[in-house]
């Protein structure tokens, strides 16, 4: 424990660190500056300012801002990075329930009842309480980086391909359960995300596969480009049918109150401690554990509810529990990094770029060999977070009056900013006409009911299950049992199939009733 | 394009907009604008982090900004096609590698571009060795017993690689063919996930670049067996060479170096190349490059002709060895 | 989102036996979809002795969305359901063109040309664009993107067409 104290206190004194400024037209005065807190201050508010125009997400964010930060000091340049991260990924949330674009996979969850109060002029609160949410998850995240960091590595490393494949099959029940509609219909969306993940290179011969020789798809759909055609631009084009303005009248002349009430808080409060758990959980897992956890989060709340059925209508706990979880999982998915060295995702692998650009390699012994850093990184995730959570409760209100603009100049905006925020991901033309089709096919699903929800899901999580199930079978010869057999892999199959039996049993019995009722008319 | 039209191209659009620079004159002014650098990889991979670093200290020399331009996919391919198509005024230059400009000739058949009929060399700017790396409790001691127990486990042993293509895959392939075996090959996402399954335990061996692999095996949770260039790396004084072990065959080394489009004016390739000379002298960038493991090359090495006879006989080396993709 | 389309039911193409025609058509499409996935990935290897071939999980998933399409066509066969939505050409049409403008100009024009016209194309797709305020706020929009993405996030964006800078 007093190690603990000690490092955190070492954590904290990197953070705040002053340097003597002393500028010519002072005189010789000098005046301390606490650099490393500015650093995390701008880089909390750029990162929130770039996640927030709509098209670009989280990986997008910190990629495009990575090279801002070499020409600093590593550790500032870390602290900087990771408050960007924070920062874009609280944007995310942002644009997933003003206007129905989500930045990443986790913010799929969000904009599900995020979107929804929004529109019943609930959008103050939905931010609120995202950022509230955050802010715990992120604080009981860094004491568990600070305290347990080193003993869940080894979970981690428990993980191999056979559990990966299990918990990836775990995810898609959570997609099927997350549907608001027909499970059929979420079943079959959940089929053709997968389908459409496997698009590009096959990853153990690198044949190309239903690429049609276009280079862009070689390396298949993107997530981003996908999430805006579908989500976004769709979207667009629904609101332009018959009806748009007035539509947006009304949500503007709704608008009530920008906090969340006490009753609001009362209610979410267990579901902001569910979701923490969660995340923290799962964001330890390298490879994918924290794509899920904002949707193990929300499924867990829709089926711990009295009355599931207002999940998917603007009910406030599901933008609670997954908000709390993405963010809870975001700081610890740090561990992998700080305790092997090895980045558990691809915003990792940047931070580690930014390292490797500042000469530190980080691996297995960074925490012995540069204890300022690492401790400073974690004590900065606090302090980003509560600058967050500074930057993000006055901004509420600017974001809601955003939602007054009339929509006939806010939506050629939003076509603005997602085609630059698609084209510079990768500089590639074809991604931003491929984002246009999925538009199209969005506007499609929604006529005919169909959820792009569970759709990007199957997408997200189609080539993590493929290749993982792949490698297991290599490595076990062939052998399918190695599912059953490793204890690890055999509870979440178990865990997935209670989930699975408990999703379809009452879609099953409300079709008898369904039947019942017409044929008594 | 061809060249001739490549360039007829170029100067109608440099008439058209009432300049009418013929590359001559451009060549003396040269550089007069903002040059782009295009890098094949994603922001902050080894050969990002290499390209940074010179073009760093190039920028100095040169008199101007280089914008570097991460694109990434299909092995660095989808940025190479677009380098090879880009004007060859020298204001887009690429930081390609072994990959890029060698191993994917005999890789991708249908390969929109040729590494040296669509480009022109410009210079070296460093290599980074390969390792052979194995799980810690992986039972061979050393390179020979490795090579015995390969061979007679070849059903058994699993080999990581960091997806098809990439430096470790090829490096790997080169390193079986070496030993004539044909082990199991498990693909990952990239070296992250790759390392990730070698620290668990859960694969046998891979290749990789030095850079990830340094503070693993410092660390103890993985061990190396040999490192494949002709002299030790003195980042892994302890590690000895392939040739000291037993394999002189096994030589390989992923090796950066700064391309132009073809046709790319001698003059402008040769003030290009003077910058990455000056920047491979200067203290600060040596220091920086061999704090990643990376080896400088030397002054012979350097010039634009000896890259262009590196990149032929890198494609001879790879041909045989990598299996194409279809 | 909101999924239910319930405006004004178009008048049914669909037989009398075909009580929910948005599930049918969706069936039917999926059902497509799963054929061509099937056909494209049709030259890609299958199972290679005990492990996957390039070819063998698109044809799972192929199968299996072609057996879905086929259940979600029969629910669409033997259940009562909505007629099929409208659609409207408009919105769709200017917002898709306003893309692809976009795609097609970022390279050779640079962006400000871009980002303007894919801003006004946009803008005809609502009956409400009032064009004074729609310039001015194109105009604004542009400067912004153009201040923003190339100057204060360092991104190499190109502003000016290409013949410009040559």
């Amino acid at each position: 424990m007093g190690d603990i104290f000690t490092n955190l206190g070492l954590g904290f004194g990197v953070v705040f660190q002053f340097v003597q400024w002393t500028p010519a037209f002072l005189g010789g005065i000098s005046i301390p500056i606490p650099v490393n807190i500015l650093l995390c201050l701008i880089g909390a508010l750029v990162g929130t300012l770039v996640g927030v125009l709509p098209g670009i997400g989280t990986i997008a964010t910190v990629a495009m801002l990575l090279p801002i930060t070499f020409g600093l000091p590593p550790v500032g340049a870390l602290i900087m990075l990771a408050g960007i991260y924070y920062g874009a990924q609280y944007g995310g949330s942002t644009t997933s329930i003003l206007v129905n674009i989500p930045g990443e996979a986790g913010s799929v969850v969000t904009a599900l009842d995020g979107f929804q109060m929004a529109k019943r002029g609930r959008a103050g609160p939905a931010l609120a309480i995202a950022a509230i949410g955050s802010f715990f998850a992120g604080c009981v995240a860094t004491v568990l980086i600070a305290l347990l960091g080193a003993p869940l590595t080894r979970i981690a490393l428990a993980f191999g391909p056979a559990e990966y494949f299990s918990l990836m099959v775990l995810g898609l029940i959570f997609a099927v359960v997350l549907a608001k509609g027909s499970v059929l219909k979420a079943i079959a969306m959940i089929v053709l995300g997968l389908l459409l993940s496997m698009v590009g290179s096959d990853i153990e011969t690198g044949a190309s596969r239903m690429a049609f020789n276009i280079p862009e798809l070689a390396d298949g759909l993107g997530f981003a480009t996908l999430a805006m055609g579908l989500f976004g631009f769709a979207e667009i084009i629904r609101n332009l049918d018959a009806g748009g303005e007035t539509d947006r009248k009304l949500v503007q002349e709704k608008v009530s109150g920008l906090m969340p009430t006490r009753r609001d808080l009362k209610e979410t409060t267990p579901a902001i401690l569910r979701g923490t758990v969660l995340g923290s959980i799962l964001g330890i897992l390298p490879g994918g554990g924290a794509v899920i956890a904002s949707f193990a989060a929300y499924t867990l709340e829709k089926k711990v509810a009295k009355d599931p059925s207002k999940f998917g209508h603007g009910e406030i706990r599901g933008v609670a529990a997954p908000e709390s979880a993405n963010n809870a999982a975001a700081q610890t998915s740090f561990i992998p990094l700080l305790t092997l060295g090895i980045p558990p995702n691809a915003v990792m692998a940047l931070m580690v770029g930014a390292m490797t650009i500042h000469g530190i390699v980080p691996g297995p012994q960074v925490m012995q060999k540069q204890p300022d850093l690492v401790w400073g990184m974690i004590a900065s995730m606090w302090v980003g977070n509560l600058m967050l959570l500074i930057i993000n409760l006055p901004l509420v209100g600017i974001w809601v009056r955003l939602l007054r603009v009339p929509y006939r100049l806010m939506f050629p905006s939003i076509v603005v900013f997602c085609c630059i925020g698609i084209y510079s991901v990768n500089n590639a033309p074809t991604d931003v006409m491929i984002a246009g089709a999925f538009g199209l096919v969005g506007y499609w699903l929604i006529k005919h009911d169909f959820e792009p929800a569970p759709l990007l899901l199957g997408m997200v999580l189609g080539p993590l299950m493929e290749e993982n199930l792949r490698r297991a079978l290599l490595i076990s010869r062939g052998d399918w049992s190695v599912f059953l057999t490793r204890p690890l892999s055999a509870v979440l199959m178990a865990i997935a199939a209670a989930l699975l039996i408990l999703a379809v049993l009452p879609s099953l019995r409300k079709k008898r009733d369904e039947v019942f009722v017409e044929s008594e008319n | 394009m061809n060249w001739y039209g490549r360039s007829l191209a170029s100067g109608f659009l440099a008439v058209l907009a009432g300049l009418g620079f013929s590359s001559q004159v451009q060549a003396q002014t040269y550089p007069t604008r903002n040059i782009t650098m295009i890098v094949p990889f994603a922001a902050g991979g080894p050969t990002d982090v290499i390209a940074r670093i010179v073009t760093g200290h190039m920028a100095q020399t040169l008199g101007q900004t280089i914008i570097i331009e991460n694109v990434v996919g299909a092995g660095g391919t989808t940025a190479t096609t677009r380098a090879a198509r880009a004007a060859n005024d020298g204001y887009t230059l690429i930081t390609g590698h072994m990959g890029t400009h060698a191993a994917s000739v005999p890789l991708y058949p249908k390969l929109a571009y040729h590494p040296q009929k669509d480009f022109e060399p410009v210079g070296l700017l460093a290599g980074t060795p390969i390792l052979i790396l194995a799980r810690k409790d992986f039972a061979p001691k050393d390179l020979k017993e490795f090579i015995a127990y390969v061979k007679a486990n070849e059903s058994k042993v699993n080999a990581a690689h960091a997806g098809v293509g990439s430096v470790s895959n090829v490096s790997c392939e080169l390193l079986n063919s070496v030993l004539g075996v044909k082990p199991i090959g498990v693909p990952f996402n990239g070296t992250g996930p790759a390392m990730n399954a070698l620290v668990a335990g859960q694969v046998d061996y891979m290749c990789d670049q030095i850079v990830n692999a340094v503070p693993q095996i410092n660390g103890g949770t993985i061990k190396a067996y040999a490192v494949a260039t002709p002299e030790r790396n003195p980042s892994l004084p302890n590690v000895p060479t392939t040739a000291e072990a037993g394999l002189p065959a096994f030589q390989a080394q992923a090796w950066n170096a700064i391309f132009a489009p073809k046709g790319t004016p001698p003059d402008v390739v040769a003030k290009l190349n003077r910058a990455i000379v000056k920047a491979l002298d200067d203290e600060n960038v040596r220091k920086r490059l061999l704090e990643l493991g990376s080896v400088i090359p030397p002054a012979a090495d350097r010039t634009p002709a000896a890259l262009g006879t590196l990149v032929k006989s890198e494609i001879a080396k790879w041909t045989p060895v990598v299996k194409p993709v279809n | 989102m909101n999924a239910t389309p319930g405006h004004a039911p178009v008048k049914s193409i669909m037989p009398n036996w075909v009580r929910n025609p948005q599930e049918f058509v969706g069936g039917i499409a999926l059902m497509a979809i799963a054929v061509f996935a099937l056909w494209a990935s049709s030259d890609l290897q299958g199972m290679r002795g005990f492990s996957f071939g390039a070819g063998t999980a698109p044809r799972m998933f192929g199968f299996l969305l072609l057996g879905l399409g086929a259940l979600i066509t029969v629910v669409g066969v033997v259940t009562e359901g909505p007629h099929l939505a409208k659609y409207h050409w408009r919105g769709p049409f200017f917002v898709t063109i306003a893309i692809l403008t976009f795609a097609f100009t970022i390279r050779p024009m640079g962006m400000i040309f871009a980002a303007m016209a894919a801003f006004l194309i946009a803008a005809c797709g609502s009956p409400e664009t009032r064009w004074k305020e729609t310039l001015i706020v194109a105009v604004c929009l542009t400067t912004f993107c153009s201040l923003l993405f190339p100057y204060a996030l360092g991104l190499p964006l190109q502003l000016l067409p290409t013949f410009l800078i040559r």
